[in-house]
C-alpha cells in the first residue's frame, strides 16, 4: 500500500505532525524515498522525538512477531514493533519478565531501545539497553546491519532516538520470575531528605523503588510523598495481565475522565493507608503500569495537550535543587497530578545518548497553558542547569538546544553514526 | 489429559487477522499448522512466531492465484481439522475501477482464488466426514455501498457460495462451513484509515474467529455487535442509504 498523508501525534499531543506514513506489515517491505524518514512505534514519547513533519514516517507496530525464544536461557528475539504488553503476555506464563519496564507497557521494543528507557529497578539493572543483545538495523540506503553489543553503532542505536536507522528486530535478555506478583511496601515520607535516606536504605534490599510526590503541597508539607518499593514474590501464580482493548488510541477525544476524577484518585492514593508504612501483595500490572488500566487517560488534558517535564540532577548537588523545583512548581499553581521521583544508580548504559545518570530524577505532567507553562519551565531549567542536570528527550517538547549540547557529552561521538536519511522534529529543533 | 493435536491448513496465513486467529488457536491446544501464502520469507517469520508459542509449523509458498499449481498434494496423508482461507485485498476503489485488469485481479484475490481453494477442499472434507472449512468474508458483503462495492461484491459472492456449500455438506454432520465476517479491524489493510470507536483490534477479532471456528458457527460477525449494525444498514430504505456516505 502506498504511503498515506496522515496526521500523527505523540503522547503529549502538542505539536502533531503531518507526514507520509507507511505501515509495513513486514520488515522486507520497508522502503525509503528521497525525503527524510523516522520510525514511529506506539507514539508514547511525550514530545516531538517520534514525529517528523513533512517527512516519511514508518509506523512499526505491525512488525510484532517473536522470532525466537530460548525457554532455558530467557533470550528473546523479536521484531521491533512488538509491544512490551505483547512480550509480557507471552513470557510471564513461562516464568520470565522484562529486564526493566517503563511506566507503561504500550511501547514497542524498538521504541524502548531508541529511548533507552528506564524503570523502577534502574539502581540495580541499569537501562533497557543494558539487556539488549544483537540488533538488526536497516539504514536508509537499504543496507542491513547486524549490530553486536560493544560495537559503536550498537551503542549509538541504544538511546539513538531513531536517528541511526530502523531497528527491524532485536534480542532481549529476560529475567526469571517465580510469580507475577510483588511484595510491596509503601512508606510515607515528609520531605526530600527523608526520601533520599529511604532511597539509600532501600537500594540494597529492594529491587524496585520509586516515589510518588505531592506537587501541590507546600510550606511544611513540601516534598511529602509515598515511597514505593517492591521485590518479586515467591507466591501468586504466573498469570499475565489481560489484553488491552486497542493499543492504538482512537482518533477522537475521550471524556470518560476529567480533572476531578484524577484529583480524587490522587487523594485516595495518598490516604490509602493509615500509619507510616503499609505492605501489600500486588500483581505487576498495577505495580509497574498503573495508568495502563485507564484507557486514553491523557485526553483529560484537553485539546491543547500537555508537557511532561523530566530532569535528573546529580547526587553531588544534594536535595536542594529538587526542593527548589518543587517550591517553584507549588508557587506557580500549575502543579500536575502525576509526579514521580526516583534515584538512578551508577550502572552505566552502553547508549551514547542515554538519559539516566546517577542522581535524582523527577517527572511530572503539565497541562499546556501556553506562555505561562513555558515561563515556569525556564525557571526550572535554570535550577537544573546550575545543578549540572539534564532533560529526557523522550519526554521533551521544548528544551533549550544549549542544554542538550551541554549535558550529553557523547553527542559528537554519536553524530558519526547518524543515518543521513533520518531525522525527527526533535532533532531539527535542536539544530534550528 | 491434553487435547489431541489440531491439524490446520491456512491459506493467506500471513494476514494479520489470520495470524491472531492462529495465536489464539495455539494458546488453546497443541497444533500442527501448514502455513500457505505467496512469500516464503514471511511465512517463515510467522512460523517462527507460532513455533515460539508451541506450535509445529510447515510452510508452503506458492502463487494462490495460479490454478495450475498442484498444491493439493501437500494436503494428502493428514486428517484436517481446519481449512482456513484468509487472504484478501481492499484496493483503492476509484483507481481500480478505471482499469479492467485491476478489476479482474481484485476479483481474483478476493473471490476466484478462495472459491477454487474451497472447491478443492470440499472432497477432502466429504471423505473425512468431519472437519471445518472457514473463510473470511466481510461485513462489507452484506450490502453494496458506494464506498466499497467492488470489494463488497466479492465478499457477498463468498457468502452465497458458502451458503450453498453448507447446504451440500449438511448430510455430513461432522463437517462445518464457517463464514467469518469481521467488521473494521486494525490491520495493515486499514492502516490508512482514521481509527474510530467501531474499530476492533486484530487480536480481538482473531480470538473471536477462533471461537467461531471451534463452535462451527455458520456465520459469525466479529465482534457480534456488527450483526446489529449490518442489520440496520441492510434494512435502511434506499432513499435514506443514498443520503449517507457509507
Ligand atoms: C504513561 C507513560 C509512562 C512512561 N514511563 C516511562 C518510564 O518510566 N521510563 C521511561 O524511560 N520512559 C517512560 N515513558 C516514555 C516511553 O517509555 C518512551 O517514550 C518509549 O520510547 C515510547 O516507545 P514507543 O514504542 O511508543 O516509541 P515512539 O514514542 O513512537 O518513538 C520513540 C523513539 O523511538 C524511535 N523508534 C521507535 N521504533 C523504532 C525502531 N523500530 N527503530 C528505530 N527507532 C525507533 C522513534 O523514532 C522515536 O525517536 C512513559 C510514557 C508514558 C506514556
Ligand atoms: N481488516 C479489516 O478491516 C477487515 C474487515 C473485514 C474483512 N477482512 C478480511 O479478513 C481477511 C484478513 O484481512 P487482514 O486485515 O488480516 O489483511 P492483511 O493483514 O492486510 O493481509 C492480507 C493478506 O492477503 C494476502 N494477499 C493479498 N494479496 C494477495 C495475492 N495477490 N495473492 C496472495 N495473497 C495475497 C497477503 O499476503 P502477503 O502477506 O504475502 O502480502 C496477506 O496474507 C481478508 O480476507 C479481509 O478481506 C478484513
Amino acid at each position: 500500500m502506498p504511503a498515506m498523508k496522515r496526521t500523527l501525534a505523540s503522547w503529549g499531543r502538542i505539536h502533531p505532525c503531518t507526514a507520509d506514513v507507511d505501515s509495513p506489515a513486514w520488515a522486507d517491505s520497508i522502503r525509503f524515498d528521497a525525503s527524510p524518514a523516522l520510525a514511529y512505534g506506539l507514539g508514547r514519547s511525550y514530545g516531538d522525538s517520534c514525529l517528523l513533519d513533512g517527512g516519511h514516517v514508518i509506523e512499526t507496530r505491525f512488525l510484532d512477531r517473536i522470532l525466537a525464544f530460548d525457554r532455558t536461557t530467557g533470550l528473546l528475539k523479536a521484531e521491533a514493533g512488538i509491544s512490551l504488553d505483547q512480550i509480557l503476555r507471552f513470557c510471564v506464563p513461562l516464568g520470565w519478565f522484562l529486564p526493566t519496564t517503563p511506566g507503561t507497557r504500550q511501547v514497542t521494543l524498538g521504541g524502548a531501545i531508541a529511548n533507552d528507557v528506564h524503570g523502577k529497578n534502574h539502581h540495580r539493572s541499569g537501562c533497557f539497553g543494558n539487556h539488549v543483545g544483537n540488533i538488526d538495523l536497516l539504514r536508509s540506503d537499504h543496507s542491513r546491519h547486524l549490530l553486536r553489543p560493544g560495537e559503536p553503532l550498537h551503542s549509538a542505536t541504544i538511546g539513538g532516538l531513531g536517528l541511526t536507522g530502523i531497528i527491524t528486530a532485536a534480542e532481549l535478555q529476560l529475567v526469571p520470575i517465580r510469580s507475577a506478583c510483588l511484595d510491596v511496601e509503601l512508606v510515607r515520607f515528609r520531605g526530600l531528605d527523608e526520601f533520599l535516606t529511604i532511597s539509600r536504605e532501600s537500594s540494597e534490599t529492594w529491587e524496585h523503588t520509586v516515589a510518588w510526590i505531592d506537587c501541590l503541597a507546600h510550606g511544611n508539607s513540601l516534598g511529602r510523598g509515598i515511597f514505593i518499593r517492591g521485590n518479586w514474590s515467591e507466591h501468586g501464580g504466573l498469570d499475565p495481565h489481560p489484553a488491552a482493548k486497542l493499543a492504538v488510541p482512537i482518533d477522537f477525544p475521550n471524556f470518560a475522565l476529567n480533572r476531578f476524577s484524577i484529583g480524587a484518585f490522587n487523594t485516595l492514593y495518598y490516604r490509602r493507608f493509615p500509619g507510616r508504612t503499609s505492605r501489600i501483595h500486588q500483581h505487576y500490572s498495577p505495580f509497574f503500569h498503573p495508568l495502563d488500566a485507564v484507557h486514553g487517560w491523557s485526553r483529560i488534558y484537553g485539546k491543547r495537550g500537555f508537557y511532561q517535564y523530566q530532569c535528573v540532577t546529580p547526587f553531588e548537588a544534594g536535595a536542594e535543587p529538587m526542593n527548589e523545583i518543587l517550591r517553584l512548581i507549588a508557587a506557580s499553581g500549575q502543579g500536575s497530578f502525576l509526579a514521580v521521583l526516583k534515584t538512578f544508580g551508577d550502572v552505566a548504559s552502553p547508549g551514547m545518548l542515554s538519559f539516566p545518570s546517577p542522581g535524582i530524577t523527577l517527572a511530572l505532567d503539565f497541562a499546556n497553558q501556553g506562555a505561562s507553562t513555558l515561563d515556569l519551565f525556564r525557571k526550572l531549567d535554570d535550577v537544573v542547569r546550575s545543578a549540572s542536570g539534564r532533560f529526557y528527550p523522550a519526554k521533551d517538547g521544548r528544551m533549550d538546544p544549549a542544554d542538550f549540547f551541554r549535558s550529553y557529552p557523547r553527542l559528537d561521538e554519536f553524530r558519526h553514526h547518524l543515518d543521513p536519511g533520518m531525522s525527527s522534529d526533535f532533532w531539527k529543533r535542536m539544530h534550528a | 489429559m491434553s487435547p489431541s493435536r489440531y491439524h490446520a491448513a491456512i491459506f493467506g496465513a500471513t494476514s494479520a487477522i489470520a495470524t491472531e486467529t492462529l495465536r489464539s488457536l495455539v494458546a488453546t491446544r497443541p497444533a500442527s499448522l501448514l502455513l500457505i501464502g505467496r512469500h516464503a520469507g514471511r511465512l517463515e517469520t510467522l512460523a517462527a512466531d507460532l513455533r515460539s508459542r508451541g506450535a509445529e509449523c510447515r510452510v508452503l509458498a506458492l502463487d494462490l492465484l495460479d490454478p495450475e499449481i498442484p498444491w493439493h498434494q501437500h494436503l494428502a496423508d493428514t486428517t484436517w481439522d481446519l481449512f482456513l482461507i484468509a487472504h484478501g485485498s481492499l484496493p483503492d476503489q476509484e483507481t481500480t475501477l478505471t482499469d479492467p485488469h485491476l478489476i479482474g485481479r481484485e476479483i481474483d484475490i478476493n473471490f476466484i482464488s478462495p472459491i477454487r481453494i474451497a472447491a478443492a477442499c470440499t472432497p477432502l472434507l466429504e471423505k473425512q466426514g468431519k472437519g471445518t472449512l472457514a473463510i473470511f468474508g466481510s461485513v462489507a458483503g452484506d450490502r453494496g455501498r458506494a464506498s466499497n462495492y467492488l470489494y463488497g461484491s466479492t465478499k457477498a459472492g463468498i457468502d452465497a457460495f458458502l451458503s450453498g456449500l453448507r447446504h451440500r455438506l449438511a448430510k455430513h454432520p461432522g463437517v462445518r462451513v464457517v463464514l467469518l465476517k469481521p467488521g473494521m479491524t486494525d490491520t495493515p489493510m486499514t492502516a490508512g484509515m482514521p481509527k474510530g470507536p467501531l474499530f476492533s483490534s486484530a487480536e480481538k477479532v482473531g480470538l473471536l474467529a477462533w471461537h467461531a471456528i471451534q463452535q462451527g458457527k455458520a456465520v459469525a460477525y466479529l465482534p457480534s455487535w456488527w450483526f446489529l449494525i449490518m442489520n440496520l444498514i441492510r434494512h435502511l430504505p434506499r432513499f435514506l442509504l443514498h443520503r449517507t456516505k457509507l
